[in-house]
């Protein structure tokens, strides 16, 4: 069974990565924050008896399904918006995110860079983000499990909920279809 | 370059690009413990190799549907059987006693041996 400090190692270990693979996933940091919490706290309470070993299985799912979820509600959402903003015009638009606070983020991120090697660096690394998040989704989550969380095929089929087959195939159209984005956009690795 | 050596450059630049501003790193932070919070604590000793048994089972809950729930259905099973064969059997003799109490024979013809060869005979030539 996990003990309170191999959990809290673990989540430490996680949640970073965990953050970063909702933000490409549903592209609003403030909701992948909600996502990682949500799934910590899922995690604790219902697996927290579980072996260590057993954790990050269990966690990667519970992101994904986290992740789903996530989309069913927004889809919902956006069905009473379209409602009620056919009703009573130009209402819906105030509820929305300022979209200034996402660009102060992200420009935020930069600013300390200053020598040439670490701007182009995180150039290429905004782009590969970038290129991660234009990929269709089961790409983009079997490509992450697999070489972002080294995970082997078999665990990525088994978070992923699909065949080992499955996962070569995705894990390669997102390997092609990344490293051609990349190439066009004259980024070599 | 084949996919697991893309695969591996991707993770390093990836990796890089893991540092946070402190407000997330401070939300990841306080979600991570406000989880910690909610972990059950850890049993001691016996109770952990119960607690192992009653996890792989699926909790408490899981227990109690897939254990306690079958053997409390059998022992109301084996109840209703009981029961309904103690009534039957009292119904029989219920019957056999209003046969006997309303027949014209007397309850002594009962006793003779030689009218129950009779009634044994009279049936099997029946």
């Amino acid at each position: 069974m996990a003990t309170r400090s191999e959990l809290s190692a673990f989540l430490e270990s996680v949640e970073r990565r965990a953050f970063k693979q909702a933000v490409f996933a549903v592209r609003d940091e403030e909701a992948a924050l909600d996502i990682v919490q949500d799934a910590m706290l899922r995690l604790a309470e219902k697996y927290g008896q579980r072996p260590a070993a057993e954790l990050p299985l269990l966690f990667h799912r519970i992101v994904q399904n986290a992740i789903r979820d996530w989309f069913r509600r927004q889809k919902v959402r956006s069905l009473w918006t379209t409602l009620l903003s056919s009703l009573s015009p130009g209402r819906g638009e105030d509820d929305d995110q300022d979209p200034l606070e996402t660009l102060q983020a992200a420009d935020g991120s930069n600013v300390q860079e200053a020598p040439a090697e670490q701007v182009e660096r995180a150039q290429v690394l905004e782009i590969i983000e970038q290129e991660l998040m234009n990929l269709p989704a089961r790409q983009r989550q079997a490509f992450v499990m697999r070489y972002w969380e080294e995970l082997d095929v078999a665990e990525t089929a088994r978070v992923m909920g699909c065949s080992e087959g499955s996962v070569k195939t995705h894990c390669s159209r997102a390997a092609h279809t990344l490293a051609a984005a990349l190439k066009a956009r004259g980024i070599t690795l | 370059m084949n996919e697991p050596q893309f695969g591996d450059k991707i993770r390093h630049i990836l990796n890089q690009g893991l540092s946070l501003d402190p407000r997330k790193a401070e939300r990841l932070k306080a979600a991570r413990e406000l989880a910690l919070a909610r972990k059950r604590p850890e049993p001691v000793g016996a109770l952990a190799w119960a607690g192992d048994m009653v996890g792989d089972l699926g909790g408490w809950t899981g227990l109690s549907l897939r254990v306690l729930a079958p053997i409390v259905m059998l022992l109301i099973g084996f109840g209703a059987i009981y029961t309904w064969q103690q009534n039957q059997r009292a119904d029989e003799l219920a019957e056999i006693d209003a046969q006997v109490l309303t027949g014209d024979l007397p309850i002594d013809a009962y006793l003779d041996r030689g009218f129950q060869n009779w009634l044994k005979t009279r049936a099997a030539e029946q």
